[in-house]
């Protein structure tokens, strides 16, 4: 039994990624750039979930390292540095950042937490805006350039759907490895009892830092690819209302699973285009599913499947401990 | 673990495969879509320039179409927000329309003007800030003044008009505001009038006091006020609390009907110029605020009428050229000129040049008794 569920486990991620290679067959260009914005999005939810769902940090600025990342690309393109090497950059500098605004979460907890992070995500928002000399103001950066990969150009849609495509999937490869290396079951000892695990002698110390530096990273890279898919950046796109939608992707998805942020970023990317036939109530309309969904369903979409799972399970073994009961009611004991 | 996987993997293909179906089109119709903003903070004027321009439509289909087909209008939200409008224009071309609407924010037209311009479908745009129409596109063309046309003509007003020796600027740090202040102050230093305060605030921003106290400290002769509709009705109605006497001058957002309605007596005695005005004293624009009034049940502003004229100015030029063509389209509209007598819609006389700028007789206007007067009319820059 375990194994065909295996299989069939398989069978289906193996079918939802060729669903995603195949979507532009069928897909016009507009439903191509759609897909590529959950797809530079998912990698931004990715990096949260690992610090909020695996980690237990709250945070406000993940919007703040999506616009450094954006920023740093738009910024390194006029001095003819690769777009490898920007993306690289993006990464790192986020890391950096997100290391030293992990500090302030070694000492405050949950909400404290998300108000240190929100003030950063102002502070972030303020520099771009006003320090016009370096990040154009308030007008932001046009004519982004999309990277042309080793000969590859992925100026066209489809191209460019591929490449966000395929740097969605080297990041999801590689947290998919750090969760399953001693730093993700870390993090989780981390998120489920930080005084328990200090006792078990995990740096809880190191291991917050390290949460919080990966998962703005990822933030950064998100942004990165960001740039070059809309072509312009400018403040307001990375303030708070972006680091709400994030957030609402990884909890709505489901906080702490691993396909959580990619199902939490199809609602938040293309749910509010596909109740766009409701004309002036779309908006309404999303507003109050989410409602909905968060108050039947606090630990997500992934997370009311489990819990259903669970439910099933649960019903199944208590039928057959019944079954057996009665087997072993029916024989008599010997003495 | 398994089963819990196998739900997150099937609700994940099952969420991908849900298809972006486009509208089917019909025949005997022209498309013309519509991105807008009609919700965030450009929602009060994409309202507007989407009724004025379905208003036109209705008029235009009633009446037979643009050479005999039906236009066929669908709005899209871009939710003020350039990457939202970027999509939205994406989708809006994979209709394959003749010519595409909107939107008004600067940032957004910045953003997916180079789309149409690919694709080689014009762009009517309502967005004000200068570099629009430097960037060399052929496919994009206003309906308002740029803020390198109107902010000149303000200039002369404070300079002529109000006699103001200093003055104070207030302004909405975001692209439009910015923009129409670097334009503003740029007008000042040529006419060696001096800016003693120069007041950033915030789109959306609830408190004003803070700002009329250090605009009352540097004491100017007059106060230029550019920000969006509620925030200046905020200022307004916070600078009548605390006393500012100087002259109030605004360009066009400033004495719309909105901003009057939302600061109500405060408004009054607030003056400036107007680019565009449903209260125009020309007959043909009377009657369209009229009818604007009567079919949506509140006062058109120059949104309203920049999303009429669009509409207009798309069947004149489609009948004048006999055929549809939207790459023609944009050959004939550059350094064209149309007169109400041609094609009653576009309201009052109009000029395109060769960027895609707009060039139209404007107005000085005053707020008195809770109504815009305008009390003169300014000709067209090009016939001076």
């Amino acid at each position: 039994m375990k194994t065909l569920l295996k299989y069939a486990q398989v069978a289906l991620v193996v079918l939802a990624i060729a669903a995603l290679l195949a979507a532009p067959l069928v897909l016009k260009p507009y439903g191509i750039f759609v897909l590529s914005q959950w797809a530079v999005m998912a990698i931004a939810a990715v990096g949260l979930n690992l610090t909020l769902g695996y980690a237990g940090q709250i945070s406000l600025a993940q919007a703040s390292f999506v616009g450094i990342g954006a920023y740093t690309v738009a910024l390194l393109q006029p001095f003819g540095v690769p777009f490898a090497l920007a993306f690289v950059a993006a990464g790192l500098l986020s890391f950096a950042i997100g290391w030293v605004l992990g500090y302030p979460a070694l000492r405050v907890q949950h909400h404290y937490l998300a108000f240190v992070t929100l003030a950063f995500t102002t502070l972030v928002f303020l520099v771009m805006r006003n320090e016009e000399w370096l990040t154009g103001g308030i007008y932001g950066i046009s004519n982004i350039k999309r990277p042309i990969i080793l000969g590859w150009s992925t100026v066209k849609p489809v191209p460019f759907y591929y490449f966000a495509l395929g740097m969605l999937a080297l990041v999801t490869a590689i947290v998919w490895w750090l969760l399953r290396s001693p730093w993700g079951r870390a993090f989780t000892a981390l998120r489920e009892n930080p005084i328990r695990a200090l006792s078990l002698g995990i740096d809880t110390r190191r291991y917050t830092l390290f949460a919080f530096a990966f998962g703005s990273a990822l933030g950064g890279l998100s942004g990165a690819m960001h740039a070059p898919l809309v072509q312009f950046i400018e403040p307001t796109s990375f303030g708070l209302s972006l680091s709400l939608t994030l957030l609402l992707m990884v909890i709505v998805g489901g906080s702490g699973y691993f396909l959580g942020p990619f199902v939490g970023a199809l609602v938040a990317v293309i749910m509010p285009e596909w109740l766009r036939f409701a004309d002036g109530l779309y908006l309404i309309a999303y507003a109050l599913l989410v409602l909905l969904l968060m108050t039947f369903c606090p630990s997500g979409i992934l997370g009311l499947f489990g819990r259903l799972a669970n439910l099933i399970e649960t019903r199944a073994a208590s039928a057959r401990r019944q079954s057996l009961s009665a087997k072993l009611d029916q024989k008599p004991v010997s003495s | 673990m398994p089963v819990k996987s196998i739900r997150q993997s099937l609700l994940l293909a099952g969420l991908v495969m849900v298809g972006f179906a486009g509208p089917a089109l019909a025949d005997g119709t022209v498309i013309i879509p519509d991105v807008i903003e009609l919700s965030g903070a450009g929602a009060v004027s994409g309202t507007n320039w989407r009724d004025g321009a379905m208003m036109a439509v209705n008029e235009i289909n009633a009446a037979g179409g643009i050479l005999g087909k039906k236009i066929e209008m669908q709005h899209f939200d871009t939710q003020s927000n350039p990457g939202v409008s970027r999509a939205q224009v994406q989708k809006a071309l994979d209709l394959e329309p003749y010519v595409i609407l909107g939107p008004i924010f600067s940032g957004s037209v910045k953003v997916n003007m180079a789309l149409s311009q690919a694709a080689e479908i014009p762009q009517i745009v309502g967005a004000e800030a200068a570099e629009i129409t430097q960037a060399g596109n052929p496919y994009v063309f206003r309906t308002a003044f740029g803020q390198q046309f109107s902010m000149p003509k303000i200039a002369n007003y404070v300079r002529d008009g109000i006699k103001a020796k200093t003055i104070a600027v207030l302004w909405v740090n975001n692209d439009f505001g910015k923009g129409g202040r670097d334009a503003f102050t740029k007008e000042m230093a040529k006419r060696d009038i001096k800016v003693v305060a120069d007041v950033s605030t915030e789109q959306g921003q609830a408190d004003f006091s803070a700002d009329v106290v250090k605009i009352k400290a540097a004491n100017p002769d007059a106060v230029f006020v550019y920000s969006n509709e509620e925030e200046d009705a905020r200022f307004i109605k916070e600078a009548r609390k605390q006393g500012l006497s100087m002259p109030m001058i605004g360009e066009t957002t400033l004495l719309s009907q909105k901003v009057i309605d939302l600061a109500g007596e405060a408004a009054n005695g607030v003056q400036g110029h107007v680019s565009l005005s449903a209260d125009a004293p020309i007959p043909s624009i009377q009657a369209y605020a009229e009818k604007f009034k009567k079919t949506y049940g509140y006062g058109s502003d120059h949104n309203g009428i920049k999303g009429y004229t669009a509409v207009y100015l798309v069947k004149y030029i489609t009948e004048k050229m006999g055929k549809f063509d939207s790459k023609l389209f944009a050959q004939t509209l550059h350094g064209l000129t149309v007169t109400p007598e041609q094609t009653p819609g576009i309201l009052m006389e109009a000029s395109w040049d060769a960027n895609g700028d707009i060039d139209r007789a404007s107005f000085l206007a005053e707020v008195i008794n809770g109504k815009q007067k305008i009390t003169k009319i300014l000709p067209k820059l090009g016939s001076k």
